[in-house]
C-alpha cells in the first residue's frame, strides 16, 4: 500500500474537515471509515429504524451484530450492550458520521464554557478545567465552519450571544406555530428569545436546496439534502482533490508506533476483511470520544504498553455527554403544524450567570414530533395503556409542547472508557467499558433548567406541565459524546496540546469531541467541527513536506 | 411436470423444515392470545384496534426477524397468559368477554411485568410506527392524530444560478 | 447436515427449473391457474389472495402480468429456501419495468393516452435534463414523483452528480424506462374497478372514487388510496380558496404540491397556509375556481387540448374564442394562466355582462 502524508480515521464531522483542509493543501490523505456511504434510500424514514428512534436498529450504523460494548450501571453491574439500545452511548458508523442524521443545531460555545473554572471554581469531586485555547481563539474557525458547512439562523445580537465578525450565511427558517407561541411568552419572562441556528439550508446554498419542512429531520439523512454535514460538503471537496481517497467499511486495528515512539501509520481490516497496513506521515484520529479512546487504548507497543498518548492514565477519561432536562407543556389549543424541522426558539438567558450553579444550559423546543415519540409522553395520569391512552394520543399529539436543553456537564475523571477485559468485537478487538457518571451538581443544573422550561411553557398558556430528565443512572454520551482525550497544556493532566496533538507522540493528533474539556451547554456539533478547522489550519501550517516543523 | 413435480417436493421439504402456517413465527393460538392482548393495550374506538390494524403481524414478523431475541419471552410469555386467563376467566383470553379479558390483560401486566412491557412496548411500535412494517395499516393511525401520510410538500422551484426566487 | 440438505435441495431445484423450463416454457410453479402454485408459498399466500378480490381476478396466472425469467424463479425458491424473507414482499424497481408494458396488453387505449403524454417521461428525459440539472442539484426526494418504482439512490442512476455535466443514466436499462409507471397511480392488486371514464359532461359534485386509484408512495414502498390521502386546504393570500371536493385530486396533489413558507417571502404567509398556485400547485382560481383537475385533464395524459370545448364557448362571458383568447392554454408564454385567469385580469375596466347563459347546474354548484 502506497505510503500517504496523512491517515485520518473516521469520516465524522471532524475527520471529514481533516481530509478536506490537508488534502487542499496539497497533502496525500487516506481517509478510514468503518461504515457505509449511506443516502435517504437507505432509512427511507422510517420511524423505527433511524439513529435516533431504533427499536428495529441503527439506520446509519453499526450493526447490531459484531459490535458491542459493555456498560457498568451505577450498581457497578456490568452489561454487554448493543448499538441499538439507549445504553450504548452510540453516535453513528457512517461516512458522514453524525452529520448524515443529526438535528443539525449549530451552536457557538460562549466565551465563558472555555474558562469554566476560573469563573465558577471546579466542585469537589469534578475533573473541571480551563480550556488552553479561548473563544477568540476559535472564534474564526466557528465561522469557517459556518460558512463552509453551510449555518442559517438569527445573527442579531442579544446580550448573551457570542461575539462574531459578520452575520451567518443563511437566514433562519420562517417560524413555526410553537416559535410563535413561545416567543411572546419568553419576551414577557424578560428572556431573549431568538431562532435556532441549523446545519441547514433555509435557501439555497452550495448548489443544493432549502428544507422542505417536512416531519422527519433528526435521526434521518435528508432526502432534499438540505442538511448540511461533512457527506455531502467537505467531503466531496476532498475526494475532488484528487488527494484524497476514502476507504470506507474499513475498521483501523491500531496506530502503529515505530521503535523510536513515532507513528508509522495503521493497521487495519478492509472491507473483506483481511488485515492490512497504511502507512503514513501524521495519524489523525477522528472517531468520536468513546472510539477514539478506544483506538488509542488498543494502540499498544513496547514503548506506549498502555496505548498510545495514555503515560498518565489520562486517555478515556472525562467522557461527558449532555444530561438532557425539561418540560412538557399541555395546552387548550394546537400547538403543532407538522412543519419540520420543528426545533425552531432558543434562549440562552440561562447558560451562565445564575448563583450557586456552575453554568447552565441553552433551552430549546423539542424537534418535531412522530407519533411514536408521544407514546410515553402522554399526560403523567395517563393509564400506560387501554383506550385512555388512545384518547390521550389523540387528545394531546397536536396540542403539547417540549421544551428541553443539553445542561452543561460537570466533568468527574471516573466517568471513563476502559478496554473491557474480556468481550470482544467482530475483529476480535477489546471493546469499550464505557462506567461512571458525571458530578451530581449536573442533576442540580439539570433539575433548575427543568424548573424554568416549565415556567416558560405556563406563561405560554401550557395548562399544565410535566418536568423531563431527573437523574440518569448511567452518563448520557451518545450523540454528544466527549471529552475522553482532553486537551490541555500539562501533559500529566490531558492528552493533547492545544493544537490537538499528542502530549506523546508528535506525529499523532486527536481531532473530535474527544479533545473537548467541556462540553458546553450546546449541541456540540460546531465547535467540533470549528475545532477540526483549527487544528488543520496549524497541521498545515507546520508541515514541510514530509513531516512536521518542530 | 416431472421437474415440477420434484421441484415441488424440493420446496415442501423447505417448508416443512420450518414447520408453519400463517405466521413466520407464531402459531395460531398464539396469534389470537397476543391479538387479545394487544386489544386491551389499543382498543377500537371509532379507529381500529391494535390487532387491527396489524399489531400480530408486525409482532410476528419482527420476531422472525429484528427481535429473535424475544423469541423465547414471547413463548413463555403467552402461555404464562393462557394459563392466567383459564384461571380467571375459565376460557382462552381469546374467548373471553371484553371486561374478562381487561381482569386478565391487568393480572398479566402485574404477574408477568417484564412480558407486559414487551408486549406494550411492541403494540405501540406496530400502532404508531410505519405501515412498512405490517402494523398501522394504511397508515391509520397517523390520520387518527390528524397527520397527513404521505405528507403534501411542494418542492422548491429553484434556479440556483440566480439565488433564490419564488 | 440441514444446511448441506438445503445445498442439495437448491441444487436439486435449479436442475428441475431448469428442465421444466427447457421442456414446457414454464415452470409448474408460475403458470397454475389463478396463481395457486404461487399461493403454494405461504409467504406468497397474502399477495395472490389480494388479487383475487381486485379487479384483476380475472387474470389466469401471475405470469399475466409479472415477470418470471428463470433467474428470477431461482431467486424466489433461494430466497424461501434461505429462509431470509424480507418483511414484507415488494415489486424490485426492475420487476416494475419488466411488467410496465404488460398492462398495455389489456388496456390499450389507456396506455397509449399514458404513452403520448408527460405523465410517461423517461429517466433519461428527467434526469439526464441540462436544462435542469444545470441549475438544481438532483437528489433522492426527485424519485418521490419521478421513479418512485427506483428502489436505490440518485447517484447510482446519474453521474455525474454536480451542476457542470454532462449527465448520463449510468444504471443500465432504465434511460428509457418510463418514471411514473401505471402502478405510480394504480393500485393493481387492490379490491375494485378499473377507473371508469369521467363523464363528459363538467360536474362540480364529487364522482365516486376508484378503489385502485392510489398513491405509490417510494418511502412505505406501498400504496395510499386515494381515499386516505390528503386533499390540502389551500390559500389566496389570507381567504380559504373553493377547491372541488373530487378526491381523485388528491392523487394529484401528492406530486403538483404547493410549497412551503420560505424566508424570502413575508411573514404574514405563515398565518395564511398554503398558498395556491405555488411550487408546483396548479388548483384553479378566478373563472375556474373550484372545478377539479379531471374537469380538464385526464390522468393518463395531462393534456387538456380540446378539453375547452366541453364548456366554451357556451359557458363563456364574452363571447370570445377562449382557445385563441391570451392565455397560456393559447400560448405557453402568455401572463394569463389558464389556471388562475380572472375576469378582470382583461377586463381592467370593469368586467361587461355575460353574453351567454351560464347552465344553472354549473352557477348553482360554484
Amino acid at each position: 500500500m502506497k505510503r500517504v502524508n496523512a491517515v485520518v480515521v473516521g469520516a465524522g464531522a471532524a475527520g471529514g474537515i481533516v481530509a478536506k483542509q490537508l488534502a487542499v493543501s496539497g497533502m496525500s490523505v487516506v481517509l478510514f471509515e468503518r461504515g457505509k456511504w449511506y443516502t435517504p434510500a437507505d432509512c427511507r424514514k422510517d420511524d423505527l429504524r433511524n439513529q435516533r428512534t431504533t427499536v428495529l436498529g441503527n439506520a446509519f450504523g453499526p450493526e447490531d451484530e459484531g459490535n458491542p460494548r459493555v456498560l457498568v450501571d451505577a450498581a457497578g453491574n456490568a452489561h454487554v450492550v448493543l448499538p441499538s439500545e439507549g445504553s450504548y452511548q452510540n453516535n453513528a458508523a457512517c461516512v458522514g458520521g453524525g452529520t448524515l442524521s443529526y438535528g443539525a443545531q449549530a451552536w457557538r460555545y460562549m466565551p465563558q464554557d472555555f474558562r469554566l473554572k476560573s469563573t465558577y471554581g471546579a466542585p469537589p469531586g469534578s475533573s473541571l478545567e480551563d480550556w488552553p485555547i479561548s473563544y477568540d481563539d476559535l472564534e474564526p474557525f466557528y465561522d469557517q465552519a459556518e460558512y463552509e458547512i453551510g449555518v442559517s439562523g438569527d445573527y442579531s445580537p442579544t446580550p448573551f450571544r457570542s461575539p462574531r465578525k459578520r452575520p451567518l450565511p443563511m437566514p433562519p427558517l420562517p417560524a413555526n406555530r410553537e416559535f410563535e407561541i413561545l416567543e411572546p411568552a419568553a419576551k414577557r419572562l424578560g428572556l431573549h428569545p431568538f431562532p435556532l441556528p441549523m446545519l441547514r439550508n433555509s435557501v439555497p446554498y452550495n448548489d443544493r436546496g432549502p428544507c422542505m419542512r417536512c416531519r422527519w429531520c433528526c435521526g434521518f439523512a435528508c432526502e432534499v439534502d438540505a442538511k448540511n454535514g461533512s457527506q455531502n460538503t467537505v467531503i466531496p471537496i476532498a475526494l475532488g482533490t484528487g488527494n484524497c481517497e476514502l476507504r470506507m467499511s474499513s475498521t483501523v486495528k491500531e496506530v502503529l508506533v515505530d521503535d523510536k515512539g513515532r507513528a508509522r501509520g495503521v493497521s487495519y481490516f478492509d472491507e473483506s476483511g483481511h488485515l492490512q497496513e497504511q502507512l503514513s506521515d501524521i495519524v489523525v484520529v477522528s472517531a468520536c470520544a468513546i472510539e477514539s479512546a478506544r483506538l488509542l487504548l488498543n494502540s499498544k507497543s513496547r514503548l506506549f504498553p498502555n496505548g498510545l498518548g495514555n503515560r498518565y492514565d489520562q486517555v478515556g477519561r472525562n467522557l461527558q455527554g449532555h444530561h438532557y432536562t425539561g418540560a412538557v407543556g399541555y395546552f387548550d389549543h394546537d400547538t403543532y403544524d407538522d412543519m419540520g424541522p420543528g426545533a425552531s426558539i432558543a434562549v440562552m438567558d440561562y447558560n451562565h450567570g445564575t448563583p450557586g450553579l456552575v453554568g447552565g444550559g441553552m433551552l430549546a423546543n423539542e424537534f418535531i414530533r412522530l407519533p411514536i415519540h408521544m407514546v410515553d409522553r402522554v399526560p403523567k395520569d395517563t393509564p400506560r395503556w387501554g383506550l385512555a391512552h388512545k384518547q390521550a394520543m389523540r387528545a394531546w399529539h397536536k396540542r403539547s409542547i417540549v421544551i428541553m436543553g443539553p445542561t452543561q456537564q460537570i466533568p468527574t475523571a471516573d466517568a471513563r472508557v476502559i478496554l473491557d477485559p474480556a468481550v470482544k468485537d467482530q475483529w476480535g478487538l477489546p471493546v469499550a467499558r464505557i462506567q461512571g457518571n458525571c458530578h451530581p451538581h449536573t442533576f442540580e443544573i439539570g433539575a433548575v433548567q427543568s424548573q424554568r422550561a416549565e415556567a416558560w411553557l405556563k406563561e405560554a398558556g401550557a395548562i399544565f406541565t410535566s418536568r423531563t430528565g431527573g437523574k440518569p443512572a448511567t452518563i448520557s454520551a451518545g450523540q454528544h459524546q466527549a471529552g475522553t482525550c482532553r486537551m490541555g497544556n500539562d501533559p500529566q493532566s490531558s492528552v493533547v496540546n492545544r493544537n490537538c496533538q499528542l502530549h506523546d507522540v508528535d506525529n499523532v493528533f486527536v481531532i473530535d469531541g474527544s479533545v473537548h474539556v467541556n462540553n458546553g451547554g450546546f449541541n456540540p456539533v460546531l465547535t467540533i467541527m470549528a475545532i477540526a478547522y483549527m487544528a488543520s489550519d496549524a497541521l498545515v501550517h507546520n508541515w514541510k513536506g514530509t513531516g512536521l516543523r518542530s | 411436470m416431472a421437474g415440477g413435480v420434484v421441484a415441488g417436493a424440493a420446496l415442501a421439504a423447505g417448508c416443512a423444515s420450518r414447520g408453519r402456517g400463517n405466521w413466520d413465527f407464531l402459531n395460531d393460538g398464539q396469534a389470537h392470545t397476543l391479538a387479545a392482548i394487544c386489544d386491551q393495550i389499543i382498543p377500537a374506538d371509532d379507529f381500529p384496534s391494535a390487532s387491527q390494524a396489524g399489531a400480530v403481524t408486525y409482532i410476528d414478523r419482527q420476531l422472525a426477524r429484528h427481535y429473535r431475541r424475544h423469541r423465547e419471552a414471547y413463548r413463555a410469555g403467552l402461555e404464562q397468559a393462557e394459563l392466567l386467563s383459564r384461571k380467571l376467566a375459565g376460557v382462552s383470553l381469546s374467548q373471553a368477554p371484553q371486561k374478562s379479558q381487561f381482569e386478565v390483560v391487568t393480572a398479566i401486566e402485574k404477574e408477568q411485568p417484564a412480558f407486559f412491557a414487551l408486549v406494550r412496548s411492541h403494540t405501540f411500535e406496530s400502532f404508531y410506527g410505519n405501515p412498512r412494517h405490517g402494523g398501522n395499516r394504511d397508515a391509520v393511525s397517523w390520520r387518527m392524530l390528524g397527520l397527513d401520510e404521505p405528507p403534501v410538500r411542494g418542492r422548491a422551484q429553484y434556479d440556483f444560478t440566480k439565488g433564490a426566487q419564488s | 447436515m440441514k444446511r448441506i440438505l438445503k445445498i442439495c435441495a437448491l441444487a436439486v431445484v435449479a436442475v428441475a427449473a431448469l428442465i421444466t423450463s427447457g421442456m414446457f416454457g414454464a415452470s409448474y410453479y408460475y403458470t397454475t391457474q389463478h396463481g395457486a402454485g404461487c399461493a403454494g408459498c405461504h409467504e406468497m399466500a397474502s399477495y395472490v389472495s389480494v388479487v383475487h378480490s381486485s379487479a384483476h381476478q380475472n387474470a389466469t396466472t401471475c405470469l399475466d402480468c409479472h415477470d418470471a425469467s428463470m433467474a428470477t424463479k431461482l431467486r424466489h425458491i433461494a430466497i424461501h429456501l434461505s429462509g431470509r424473507i424480507p418483511e414484507a414482499i415488494r415489486l424490485r424497481d426492475v420487476d416494475v419495468v419488466a411488467m410496465t408494458a404488460n398492462c398495455q396488453k389489456c388496456h390499450q387505449k389507456e396506455y397509449a393516452t399514458w404513452h403520448a403524454g408527460p405523465h410517461s417521461a423517461t429517466y433519461q428525459q428527467i434526469f439526464a435534463d441540462s436544462k435542469h440539472n444545470s441549475k438544481r442539484r438532483l437528489m433522492d426526494d426527485c424519485f418521490r414523483c419521478h421513479g418512485m418504482h427506483y428502489s436505490g439512490p440518485v447517484r447510482e442512476l446519474v453521474q455525474p452528480q454536480n451542476i457542470t455535466g454532462p449527465w448520463h443514466v449510468v444504471r443500465a436499462g432504465f434511460a428509457d424506462q418510463p418514471t411514473m409507471p401505471c402502478q405510480s397511480c394504480h393500485w393493481v392488486h387492490r379490491e375494485g374497478q378499473p377507473e371508469t371514464k369521467p363523464s363528459t359532461r363538467i360536474s362540480v359534485a364529487a364522482p365516486a372514487l376508484d378503489d385502485s386509484l392510489a398513491f405509490f408512495d417510494r418511502r412505505e414502498q406501498m400504496h395510499f388510496a386515494a381515499a386516505n390521502l390528503a386533499l390540502p386546504q389551500l390559500y389566496e393570500g389570507a381567504r380559504p380558496v373553493h377547491a372541488s371536493p373530487d378526491r381523485r385530486q388528491a392523487l394529484c396533489y401528492q406530486c403538483h404540491a404547493s410549497r412551503m413558507p420560505e424566508p424570502s417571502t413575508i411573514a404574514d404567509t405563515n398565518h395564511w397556509g398554503p398558498q395556491v398556485g405555488s411550487g408546483d400547485d396548479r388548483t384553479p382560481l378566478g373563472v375556474h375556481e373550484g372545478l377539479s383537475c379531471f374537469s380538464c385533464h385526464s390522468g393518463h395524459n395531462e393534456n387538456a387540448r380540446a378539453s375547452c370545448v366541453t364548456c366554451h364557448p357556451q359557458m363563456s362571458h364574452c363571447g370570445l374564442d377562449v382557445e385563441k383568447m391570451d392565455t397560456t392554454y393559447a400560448n405557453p408564454a402568455s401572463k394569463h394562466n389558464v389556471h388562475w385567469v380572472k375576469c378582470v385580469d382583461c377586463h381592467t375596466h370593469g368586467v361587461p355582462k355575460p353574453k351567454v347563459q351560464r347552465t344553472a347546474a354549473l352557477a348553482a354548484g360554484q
